[in-house]
């Protein structure tokens, strides 16, 4: 409790965060062809290449190792600093570890969905199974209920899955997921779903009154939302990359 | 074994004092023997609203760092026989509060007392979450205005996780709503918050519903809380509200715009 430390002088308090990170997916492993693209880049927008952190993501490589040390170090000489690894196989969490960064499960991992084979494309981040040989279980995905009212200054966060709300949500709440918000009550703080970045994601509530409503990350504020929506029951999800809300009846 | 109530609200203005002074009076009118503290270190006003500026003394502080005796620091009310006030340090500010401090002053109290009122300074900071940290019963005064309901709604919020009884799992504080100020015609025009809105929004248990009242403003001036003027609209909902508070069943009144009949005076004024 706050009132019982103020006094002691503590070197440091723990607290949640979400931060705006660069995720650089990557399509090939070969280091080479990683500089030549980043050269390219570099000489288009030098402003983004200041020290600019990125997540490397490589669930879409389907390789057991990588040059991960060899990524980096392309990374590093055009001032991207690599702070973590998304996904691969268990050899790639251990080399990333070695190398001081930190290790995120794959995205489709910690989401079950159906398994369509869809052929990879540039355009598409495909959610192909290339880690199935690290099965997730399925229970790590079940979301979270919250009984009663989310007051303001509160956050509720389902990390994973989805979060269902029993009760209102205040102006100067905000309730977030990693899949969908669900609200039995009306919805007057802030919402966000998919906040790891799933578009399937989406928002559910009896009475929308939102400060904001995000799907991952394309937001609309009370201001961008129809008036006459207003206090009706609603869906609010991504499609074709823009925020829809539709009324639920 | 005392109940410890805090009148909070975390906006200021509202009327905390005000409904502390006035509560703290109703429960020992009815016999309960009562101390109001004045948490409001640095601010004090409590002493002002009960009239017994000219009395004080010692402080909470002084108590808590050992500079003068309880007894010493409880001024004695000159109206009701029941009633104690511990006020607030004028000189210092909240850092000079401990949790320690208050919890070993509450303690003392609780022998002697049945009810403990801690009337809470405004805001969330470190001297709002002393005053609330060891309660039983909350009071949230909330005038009817967008900004004071979103503020009670904050506060709602820290009672249930930054107390002693949400720390430990106990049960939670019973929260009570205290609404201030209202004024059935500026509701009814559309210039104020009506009751139903209120609650809905805070979601908790209605205590008290106090008139906008010229009795409240002339009763704070001359130091004389207006549970003592039983003929006002506001000191009698502050005596409905102490009813409620001893799990009385009281209908609500005052939250009708009417004209008032000499009837409904009479019955009003009657049930006291």
């Amino acid at each position: 409790m706050s009132l019982k430390v103020d006094r002691d002088g503590m070197a440091f308090t723990f607290k949640g965060g979400m931060l705006p990170m660069t995720v650089m997916e990557l399509a090939s492993a070969d280091p080479e062809h990683i500089r030549e693209q980043l050269a390219g880049k570099l000489s288009q927008s030098p402003a983004f290449f200041q020290h600019t952190p990125v997540v490397l993501s490589v669930e879409q490589l389907d390789e057991p190792h990588l040059a991960l040390e060899r990524i980096c170090a392309v990374c590093r000489a055009h001032k991207l600093l690599p702070v973590a690894v998304r996904g691969g196989t268990d050899p790639v969490k251990q080399s990333s570890w070695a190398l001081g960064l930190g290790w995120f499960p794959p995205q489709e991992a910690a989401r079950p969905r159906t398994l369509e084979s869809v052929p990879t494309t540039d355009a598409e981040p495909a959610p192909e199974a290339t880690v199935a040989d690290e099965p997730t279980p399925a229970a790590s995905a079940v979301g979270r209920i919250y009984r009663g009212t989310v007051r303001s200054g509160q956050q509720v966060t389902a990390p994973e899955g989805d979060l269902v709300v029993v009760g209102a949500v205040n102006a100067g709440a905000e309730v977030l997921a990693g899949g969908s918000v669900h609200v039995y009550g009306a919805l007057r703080g802030r919402a966000l779903a998919g906040i790891h970045g799933d578009p399937e994601a989406a928002i559910f509530c009896r009475e929308l009154r939102a400060e904001l409503l995000s799907v991952a990350g394309n937001y609309k504020r009370l201001e961008d939302i129809d008036p006459r929506l207003l206090g009706t029951g609603v869906q609010v999800r991504l499609d074709a990359g823009q925020l829809g809300i539709a009324t639920l009846d | 074994m005392a109940k410890i109530i805090v009148v909070t609200s975390g906006k200021g203005g509202v009327g905390k004092t005000t409904s502390a002074a006035a509560i703290a009076t109703g429960l020992a009118l009815r016999g309960q023997k009562t101390v109001v503290i004045d948490f409001d270190v640095g601010l004090r006003n409590l002493d002002l609203i009960m009239g017994c500026e000219r009395r004080v003394v010692y402080d909470l502080v002084n108590v808590i760092q050992g500079e003068a005796g309880l007894n010493q620091a409880l001024i004695r009310d000159k109206r009701v026989d029941n009633l104690h006030i511990l006020p607030a340090s004028q000189t210092r500010d909240k850092d000079a509060l401990t949790l320690e401090g208050v919890e070993t002053v509450l303690n003392a109290l609780n022998k002697e007392f049945d009810y403990i009122v801690c009337d809470s300074p405004a805001g969330i900071e470190r001297g709002a979450q002393l005053a609330m940290y060891f309660a039983d019963e909350a009071i949230v005064v909330t005038n009817p205005e967008v900004s004071s309901v979103r503020d009670s709604d904050r506060i709602l919020g820290l009672l249930a996780s930054k107390t002693r009884r949400a720390e430990r799992g106990e049960d939670p504080i019973k929260e009570h709503l205290l609404i201030t100020r209202y004024n059935p015609n500026r509701v009814d025009s559309g210039d104020m918050l009506n009751l139903e809105d209120i609650q809905e929004i805070l979601a908790i248990k209605l205590a008290g519903l106090i008139p906008e009242s010229g009795a409240v403003l002339r009763a704070s001036n001359q130091g004389v809380p207006v549970t003592h003027d039983e003929g006002s609209d506001a000191g009698q909902a502050y005596a409905d509200t102490v009813a409620r508070l001893m799990d009385e069943d009281v209908p609500l009144r005052f939250h009708e715009y009417q004209k008032k009949g000499l009837l409904s005076r009479m019955f009003g004024g009657g049930r006291r």
